[in-house]
């Protein structure tokens, strides 16, 4: 009789009672998939492990380490986020038998909390990337720069491939950058910022509102004097040095008499026609806004001295792309030229 | 040919046919034998004069209404008809002119007035008449009233307006310029004005960038001076004094205006109101007695800003009244409604303004300069007080290499010590914890992950990781349900599996390795209890009856008889026994014979025989009563039970006696 119930029996109740089942204990989520951790759990869990919720004073104990005007790189340190998950889970264990049954239930809850991480931010139009829980870096800014220009763009890439300069429209989901898992202001100055892995360079940019007009204040010069850079005229390219401000790739902005922030546009229009290369004996108003043009900055953090931008391929990653066809046919080859010379002993 | 994607062109201006206005088309033919009456058309060339349509403005920057650091950017409207700047002739006239007619003027809080609405023949400077009078697209208007000085100071110069707009050809693809833009070209109208931030007070600015229509009055503009390398923040004027002044309107109208004690500013160059209108005389009659009106040298008391707050919080609530439209342009120009061309003693002029917005510049550090004066470093880097610096009155942090902080520590106790604390945001790669046997070490109370370090102090960073955590998960109700729920149904689960795991003889799957599989061992063992206490009849077979009605016991005779008889006494001699002694002592001192004596035993055959016949029926007797079997012809159990029973362990015991028997008697 016992033979009974678990052979023929255990088939019929598995084809059974398998759809239905699964609909009342795992979880099954269209977006997730299927999950032993209730979502709602399992989500704050994840936002959690971002540090989400937690409070500031916890993360910088004391401000001078985040003083005024600093960016502060990080790993973070998965005990400290583990020993915060576990202190949810430990509310309302109360008996040596929930506790047990806790430690057998905590790998897998861990196991997909380490997957809800990944996808508490998910921009628009993003790929969705899974994974287990890796390398969590990131930064802290405390700066004006959070306050004045929201929106900044962070940009982390995994390899530096791209020129400092280079206009970038990858997606996140690129192999080339790495994914940012959170990107919030914690105070009006703060900004947090955590990346799935460890960048090799990071990029900051100022928010893009538009092609915008304007004048720099070249590091160096007095607070109240302004330089233009010029450009080509025929290619609209930026003349060398990039990096500096000269007398040759540069103007000083002429200003009105004893009016604030007035520009004398003749002035300055003359001083670029004298300067821009390949200028003609008048400078137009398109060239002239073309010289006024104002990209936005973007600083980038990295080494300044690897430029060679190697990119390694782990061993796992590298396939050998051959067609099927072209593979039977080899050993089919190699099986008949053995076979005969097994027969041929 | 569109520009290629991501592309974009610059041209100098585009320039219509003819400008806007009225024509008069005059057809005549010559050379016919007879006269020909001329043929006059008449024609209108409609283009905006005194107010921008709003379905011609793409975008402005900055943002209407933003506050950032715009102070090195110059504002800028971008308008969707590319021939726009250059439609009307400034100069007037039917020529089209290169010098366009629009100019973006950006004005500080306190240096302009914005006019409520009025007839546009009064949005222009008195005594001046715009051509063609009959064409205006709107009856009323608004103006920017500017004295002498602040125009010379902020206009731009006839020779500067042909440099500040161009014409921009897009990618149409490209949508954040083109958003419902037909052909991607755009006319874009520059300030010449840097919003400059407020260094001097260290204050945000509020500015306001007006579009207004220089028609008839190029000859006002500022003519060109010598430039500066350099600029310092100052308002071209500052009439936010008005402000406190608080005239009521009475006084306005009846030309005594009150100034209660403000100081004007005064007038930098220029005729100090020596053509003013006649409201100059009442005006200065009255303020003179209170302070000079031309010799205030500077402003002391002047708060440069101190309505820049309040104006732009009064705009983004208009913004969502129901009527927006009208109301945000309106608050816009607060701030900017100082009567300045009733007080002041220049001459004031006055320019159509088509479209206005204002901003703030709270800010002077431009995104590059703070980057690149950004103090980098890894998390747990305290940067060293520069001696010129006042000298640090704290301690400084207590922060060691590995990112621990020491901080004040208040034991449970009460004494004061110092404890380690490290944040979850370290300076190097830290170890996650490894599975011990397959199982991760899980804490239950944070006392369990406080640690001594060989100093001898505590490091209480996990312990306050695992508190947090506790008093964040315990501040979310729809957390802990979720909790409680996850646990119970784990648990019916857990208890079903381990019950059924002692019923079926099979090894049930472990919980899968992936965590994207569902564990299958748990649903089928909760599907089988299920099933089984369902249909048990079928799958367990018929329930056992949880008591069985006990034996009837047939007597024969005399219970006692029987008794005694059964255990080889003769109860004659113990009821007379009893008589003398009772039965109590009756029984004790009866000796009961004993079958198996170890001296010697005497079981003959037939007495085995016996024996074994009575066993026989027992056994028969509790079978029947134990499994009273429907009788099902044809079925296993059917065929087990009429088949002869196979030796059980009771017959191999009986068959054992007999086979010892002779090995006993050989004894």
């Amino acid at each position: 009789m016992v033979s009974n119930v678990t052979s023929r029996m255990m088939l019929d109740q598995v084809t059974s009672y398998l759809s239905t089942m699964i609909g009342t204990l795992a979880e099954h989520d269209p977006d997730d998939g299927d999950h032993a951790t209730p979502g709602e759990l399992r989500r704050f869990l994840g936002g959690l492990r971002l540090l989400k919720g937690v409070p500031f004073s916890y993360l910088v104990p004391d401000s001078r380490l985040l003083p005024l005007e600093s960016i502060r790189f990080f790993y973070l340190d998965r005990a400290w986020t583990d020993a915060l998950t576990q202190g949810v889970l430990s509310v309302g264990t109360i008996t040596t038998a929930d506790r047990a049954q806790l430690e057998a239930m905590y790998p897998h809850i861990r196991a997909e909390v380490d997957q809800a991480e990944r996808v508490q931010r998910r921009p628009k139009d993003e790929e969705r990337l899974e994974g287990a829980g890796g390398t969590i870096t990131g930064f802290l800014i405390r700066s004006k720069l959070v306050s004045g220009w929201p929106n900044m763009h962070v940009r982390a890439y995994s390899r530096d491939v791209l020129p400092d300069d280079a206009l970038s429209t990858v997606a996140e989901s690129h192999p080339d950058r790495m994914k940012v898992l959170r990107l919030e202001r914690l105070a009006p100055a703060v900004l947090l910022a955590l990346i799935d892995g460890v960048p090799e360079v990071i990029h900051l940019e100022e928010p893009r509102q538009g092609i915008q007009f304007g004048v720099r204040n070249a590091p160096g010069d007095p607070g109240d004097q302004r330089r233009v850079k010029v450009r080509r005229t025929d290619t609209g390219a930026a003349v060398p040095p990039v990096e500096s401000f000269t007398d040759t790739n540069s103007v000083t902005v002429p200003f009105r008499r004893n009016a604030p922030g007035v520009i004398d546009m003749v002035q300055l229009a003359g001083r670029l026609r004298d300067t821009a290369p390949g200028a003609g004996p008048a400078l137009e108003s398109n060239e002239y806004a073309l010289q006024m043009l104002r990209f936005p900055y973007r600083q980038v953090f990295g080494d300044p001295d690897e430029v060679s931008g190697t990119r390694f391929y782990d061993l796992d990653q590298f396939a050998v792309k051959l067609s099927v066809t072209a593979w039977t046919s080899t050993v089919q080859a190699h099986l008949r030229q053995a076979q005969t010379k097994s027969e041929g002993q | 040919m569109p520009p290629p994607k991501g592309h974009f062109v610059l041209h100098t201006n585009v320039m219509p046919a003819m400008p806007a206005g009225a024509y008069t088309l005059v057809t005549s033919h010559t050379g016919m034998p007879f006269s020909v009456a001329p043929e006059t058309t008449h024609m209108t060339l409609a283009a905006p004069r005194y107010q921008m349509p709003v379905e011609q403005i793409l975008s402005t920057f900055p943002p209407a209404n933003a506050e950032g650091a715009f102070s090195d950017r110059l504002p800028q409207i971008v308008l969707k008809r590319r021939t726009l700047p250059w439609e009307r002739n400034p100069a007037g006239g039917t020529a089209t002119s290169t010098t366009p007619w629009l100019a973006l003027v950006v004005v500080a809080e306190g240096e302009a007035e914005l006019s409520t609405p009025a007839p546009v023949a009064q949005c222009v400077t008195p005594g001046v008449t715009l051509p063609e009078g009959s064409d205006r697209d709107v009856e009323q208007g608004l103006y920017l009233a500017v004295t002498e000085t602040v125009k010379n100071k902020i206009f731009p110069c006839q020779q500067d307006l042909p440099l500040l707009s161009h014409v921009r050809e897009v990618d149409v693809s490209d949508t954040e310029l083109a958003g419902g833009d037909d052909d991607g070209w755009l006319a874009v109208v520059l300030a010449n004005r840097l919003p400059v931030f407020d260094t001097v007070n260290a204050k945000p600015v509020r500015y306001l960038a007006c579009l207004v229509n220089l028609e008839g009055q190029l000859g006002i503009l500022p003519p060109p001076a010598p430039p500066e390398d350099r600029f310092s923040f100052e308002l071209a004027q500052d009439w936010t004094v008005l402000a406190q002044a608080k005239p009521s309107p009475d006084p306005l109208v009846m030309g005594n205006f009150n100034l209660g004690g403000v100081v004007l500013p005064r007038a930098g160059t220029g005729p100090l109101g020596a053509d003013r209108p006649s409201f100059t005389a009442a005006r200065s009659q009255t303020v003179q007695g209170v302070t000079r009106l031309d010799g205030g040298s500077s402003m002391p008391a002047a708060s440069v800003t101190s309505l820049w707050s309040t104006a732009t919080a009064a705009v983004a609530t208009a913004a969502v009244d129901l009527d927006a439209a009208y109301l945000v342009r309106d608050t816009m120009g607060r701030g900017f409604r100082y009567p300045i061309s009733v007080v002041a003693l220049e001459p004031v002029f006055r320019f159509p303004v088509l479209a206005h917005w204002s901003f703030t510049t709270s800010g002077d550090d431009t995104f590059e300069t703070l980057m690149t004066r950004l103090d980098v470093g890894l998390l747990g880097t305290v940067v060293e007080p520069k001696p010129e610096d006042a000298p640090a009155t704290a301690e400084p942090p207590e922060v060691v290499q590995t990112g621990h902080i020491g901080l004040g520590h208040r034991t449970r106790r009460g004494d004061r010590l110092r404890a380690w604390y490290r944040a979850p945001l370290v300076p190097f790669p830290t170890e996650r914890d490894v599975p011990v046997d397959g199982k991760f070490p899980v804490a239950h109370a944070s006392d369990q992950l406080r640690r001594i370090v060989p100093g001898g102090r505590e490091d209480l960073s996990l312990a306050a990781a695992f508190e947090i955590g506790r008093l964040l998960g315990l501040s979310q109700l729809s957390v802990v349900s979720a909790l409680t729920r996850f646990r119970a149904a784990q648990f019916g689960a857990g208890r079903a599996r381990t019950t059924v795991e002692g019923i079926v003889d099979m090894q049930l799957p472990v919980l899968a390795e992936r965590p994207d599989m569902f564990d299958l061992g748990r649903f089928v063992a909760v599907a089988v209890l299920e099933d089984i206490s369902r249909n048990h009849s079928d799958i367990l077979g018929p329930r056992r009856p949880l008591v069985d009605p006990g034996r009837e016991i047939n007597v024969d005779g005399d219970l006692e008889e029987i008794i005694a008889g059964g255990l080889g006494l003769n109860p004659d001699v113990i009821r007379r026994r009893a008589g003398a002694v009772g039965i109590v002592a009756a029984l004790a001192q009866t000796a009961v014979p004993l079958a198996y004596e170890p001296g010697g035993l005497e079981l003959d055959d037939n007495a085995l025989a016996g024996l074994r016949n009575s066993l026989a029926a027992e056994v028969d007797h509790v079978v029947s009563v134990a499994r009273p079997l429907k009788q099902r012809p044809g079925t296993v159990r059917d065929a087990q039970l009429s088949a002869p029973p196979a030796p059980d362990a009771l017959d191999e015991l009986l068959a054992r006696l007999v086979e010892d028997e002779p090995e006993r008697e050989d004894e």
